[in-house]
């Protein structure tokens, strides 16, 4: 028989190890204890349906958080502050609220979330916002208070915060007003149009006055509609943009006028010159093309305002993930066993200077501080980046998002909330989401000089043909008007934009804000953030010394341990095929020291080498070797007897080095700047090939942007992007002008970056470049044909080549022109495998996603 | 032509009843999230009864 190496957790889909010898065939492995209980509670629940589910909206197995973490909000879910605060009464007496929920990643999710209404009594109603991981709740208080709901659903892995401020809501209602707005403009628009074709087809004051009246009277009157839900809008900000230019000095101000000056001139001229003809029942109107001019700007806007929004709600989730509470200390001059039991949960926010309070394992810290008492380890990734665990100690500092990972520790508060490291640079990253300049909006900036353009050609060839052939000035006057389309124009850019990264989803590259697009088309830099991003981001066997038959019996010993160097070792040694597991006993496992055991008729010991070596042992120089070079050495021991040494540490992704070569190749400077040690940067710098000055080790979250910033100052014309995937990127992310996070980020990091890659490997940063170069190839194509449409279409017109009606036809066919353009373009199509691929190498990573076929595949196959 | 005197209301009627439907939609939060919505007829189906 034999065994594969390790078998899909049967809840999360991560490798788990095999289930131990004598277990039934088909019993369930996990690769947590926090699988096995969720495990658990979906059977007891009878929702074994949720395994067939979970593969539709996403392929990529997450690990399920532990549960209970949700437990210690339990008591702020409760207290009448944050009910007032945040829950919104009915008239039944029923409350609903809005969480976020973390960990909330595919459509069984959803399925199961929604059913909780079914699961609790009480519980009246639960909607859940997949893409931002929002849950609407309302429940009966008098059957169920918040914080039941809240362990329920820890019990299924999924955290729930409360969120911060309402300015979400403000956003969302903001930008529904404008869709409205979109929406009433596009309506007003195609009835325009249909009114200005029945005249351009031959309706007019002569054939049929009333009727021509009547449909004058009737545009008129669609036009103020537009005028005042859509056109109020260029008319506000043109008069803001004038009362700026005039404050300031004339010379300098007048170049500053935004765009929507000339576009209110050219509305609000046309209307006026149209509204007059319809009340003196002569000339021509230009209602049609007004509205329709109206209804493309705006909805370009609504579009380019969504994507903001996106990214505001990405910092607001980033506060989300601090903890809410804390506990604290009342300081007495007892012992401290009593002190532990007067801690008591408050909230982060009222925590002042000079508190005291305490860190359980596990806990995240709430607040910056000095630890006073209790010795630990803590994990510093969210900052730093470090993914390896520290020892803190009194008298140390710790900051606020930093979790502990060993004893209890005491810490003094230093600052709070928004003045703590994280709350600063979280603070950073929403400030520069304001300042950052917007990549100029074509459409809008086209748009403005396409309407004086229009205007003043439509203008001179009034007069020019008013002086050669009075009768034929104002016919000629509107086809030149009616042919040139401003929704071609309009449209061109956003539409492409939009396509394109509607395919770049589907091949799990998500495009949050278009105008990156453009940026990346002409870049420059690359900086690469090396955790995760060029490595594999977890632990593997780098190096090995000594014995290596003693590997089989440090695996099977290391299949008792959860922990993420023992996974490794035992994706290292897999049983061999035709040798049953070897039996193992009396495993223990020392806390921050190794793990025990007897396998078979040997005492087996796993450890760190200052744990069992003796103090003269060669090999402690070559461990410290070892760690010199980033790696975690490991010692064997068996029966006593030191038989193997092992060096643990990341390795490259598969294909990086081709992929650093493939963008020299492009012109683009790829740097590499990462958090981790400086030699360990150098290290995986040189063996990627980057040039030696654009490698920097040991940056801090400011020194990764402070190098951006000296990148643009170096090079003005430089566009950089920035790849990384921890929170302490985030700040980068923003700062340069692509933010790319990728797969296997957290969460927060993937939100604040304007791109975020779905699949594992390299080769979605390629697919990235050459895709974006396509889109906007696709711009410049539908730009240059409706520029050149618009051209001939204009001079045909202004020579009086053109009958209106033919101008009536034609406007619509330019505008199918783009969409047809936009829809046929050829981004982000499956790349033909290369020789010796990168996703090829990739299937042979330790983690291979299991590719369960959805429930409709399988419908459809039985 | 005197039937457009008829049609022409009838088109305003219906633009105007379609604009309400899309402002009511837009204030229901219907068009605030596009992606979850798909998912739900795929999740509608009864829970299996437990297997043990």
């Amino acid at each position: 028989m034999t065994q594969p190496s390790s078998v899909p957790c049967a809840h999360c889909g991560l490798p788990a190890p095999p289930p131990p010898a004598g277990a039934p065939e088909d019993a369930p492995s996990f690769c947590c204890v926090g699988c096995h209980s969720v495990y658990l509670a979906l059977h007891e629940s009878g929702l074994d349906s949720f395994y067939q589910l979970r593969d539709t909206w996403s392929s990529d197995p997450q690990p399920a958080q532990a549960p209970d973490v949700a437990a210690e909000l339990a008591p702020l879910l409760d207290s009448e502050a944050f009910l007032n605060e945040h829950a919104r009464q009915h008239e039944d007496g029923s409350l609903s609220a809005r969480l976020h929920l973390e960990g909330v990643h595919c459509a069984g999710c959803v399925w199961l979330i929604e059913r909780l209404p079914e699961l609790m009594d009480g519980v009246l109603s639960a909607r859940l916002d997949l893409t931002r991981g929002l849950l609407s709740l309302r429940w009966d208080p008098a059957q169920v208070r918040l914080s039941q709901v809240g362990q329920a659903l820890a019990r299924f892995g999924y955290r729930a915060h409360p969120l911060r401020a309402d300015q979400r809501e403000v956003r969302n209602q903001g930008l529904g007003r404008l869709l409205t707005r979109v929406g009433i403009s596009w309506a007003v628009a195609m009835n325009t149009m249909i009114f200005a074709i029945a005249e351009y087809a031959g309706l007019s004051a002569l054939s049929d006055a009333g009727l021509h009246t009547t449909m004058r009277w009737l545009s008129l009157g669609l036009s103020v509609v537009a005028m005042f839900v859509g056109g109020s809008i260029f008319f506000r900000r043109a008069w803001a943009s004038l009362r700026t230019a005039f404050s300031q000095k004339l010379s300098t101000g007048l170049t500053h006028l935004s765009i929507d000056v000339p576009i209110a001139l050219g509305i609000g001229v046309g209307w006026i010159h149209s509204v007059y003809n319809t009340v003196w029942g002569q000339g021509d109107v230009w209602f049609d093309s007004l509205t329709v001019l109206i209804a493309a700007l705006l909805s370009a806007r609504y579009l380019q305002l969504r994507g903001n929004a996106r990214a505001a709600d990405a910092a607001e989730r980033l506060y989300s993930l601090l903890p809410r509470s804390a506990r604290l200390l009342r300081r007495a001059d007892e012992p401290t066993s009593q002190l532990r039991e007067r801690a008591e949960a408050v909230l982060a926010t009222s925590l002042r200077p000079g508190d005291l309070i305490e860190v359980r394992t596990g806990d995240v810290v709430a607040a910056d501080g000095v630890v006073t008492l209790g010795r630990s380890e803590v994990l510093r990734a969210l900052l730093t980046g470090e993914s390896r665990p520290e020892k803190i100690a009194p008298g140390q500092v710790i900051e606020a998002g930093v979790t502990n990972l060993g004893a209890l520790l005491h810490v003094e508060v230093r600052a709070t909330a928004e003045e703590t490291r994280v709350g600063k640079l979280l603070r950073w990253i929403e400030d520069h989401q304001s300042q950052r300049a917007p990549i100029v909006q074509l459409a809008d900036r086209l748009g403005g000089i396409f309407v004086l353009a229009v205007l003043g050609a439509a203008l001179l060839t009034a007069l020019v043909w008013a002086l050669v052939e009075p009768s034929r000035a104002i016919p000629n006057a509107v086809a030149l008007l009616v042919i040139s389309c401003p929704c071609a124009l309009g449209m061109a850019t956003p539409l492409a934009m939009s396509v394109g990264a509607g395919r770049a989803a589907r091949r799990g590259v998500h495009i949050k804000n278009d105008d990156v697009i453009e940026a990346l088309d002409h870049l420059t830099d690359l900086i690469f953030d090396k955790t995760g991003t060029l490595t594999v981001g977890q632990p593997t066997v780098a190096a090995l010394e000594g014995d290596e038959e003693a590997l089989h019996l440090a695996s099977a010993l290391e299949s008792h341990s959860s922990h993420p160097l023992a996974r490794a070792l035992v994706a290292a040694a897999p049983p061999q095929a035709g040798f049953a597991p070897l039996p193992t006993r009396e495993v223990e496992e020392h806390t921050g020291r190794g793990i025990t055991g007897r396998v078979g008729e040997q005492r087996v010991a796993v450890g760190r080498p200052d744990w069992q070596l003796p103090e003269d042992h060669r090999w402690r120089v070559r461990a410290s070797e070892f760690a010199a070079r980033g790696l975690t050495p490991l010692v064997v021991m068996v029966d006593e007897e030191p038989r193997l040494l092992l060096g643990l540490g990341d390795r490259l992704r598969p294909g990086a080095t081709e992929l650093v070569a493939r963008l020299g190749q492009r012109g683009v400077r790829v740097h590499l700047v990462s958090g981790d040690h400086p030699e360990l940067v150098a290290r995986v710098g040189e063996e990627l090939g980057i040039d030696n000055a654009r490698v920097r080790g040991g940056a801090s979250p400011e020194d990764k942007v402070a190098i951006i910033e000296a990148l643009r100052d170096v090079h003005p014309d430089a566009t950089v992007a920035m790849i990384g995937d921890g929170v302490n990127d985030a700040a980068a992310l923003q700062a340069a002008h692509v933010g790319v996070a990728v797969y296997g980020g957290s969460e927060a990091s993937l939100q604040a970056a304007d791109i975020f890659l779905m699949r594992q490997g390299l080769t979605p940063i390629e697919d990235l470049l050459d895709g974006s170069s396509i889109i906007m190839r696709t711009v410049r194509r539908n730009l240059t044909g409706s520029a050149i449409y618009n051209v001939f279409g204009v001079s045909l017109a202004a020579l009086g080549l053109v009958s209106p009606l033919v101008a009536a036809l034609l406007m619509p066919i330019s505008s199918l022109a783009v969409v047809a353009s936009s829809l046929s373009q050829r981004s982000f199509e499956p790349r033909p495998p290369r020789s010796a691929s990168p996703d090829a190498a990739n299937a042979a990573s330790p983690a291979p996603a299991p590719q369960t076929p959805s429930p409709l595949a399988r419908e459809s196959a039985a | 032509m005197n039937i457009l005197y008829l049609l022409i209301p009838l088109a305003l009627v219906l633009t105007l009843s379609s604009v309400a439907a899309f402002v009511w939609a837009v204030r229901r939060g219907q068009l605030d999230d596009l992606d979850t919505p798909a998912l739900r007829p795929l999740l509608d189906d009864e829970p299996e009864p437990p297997r043990r």
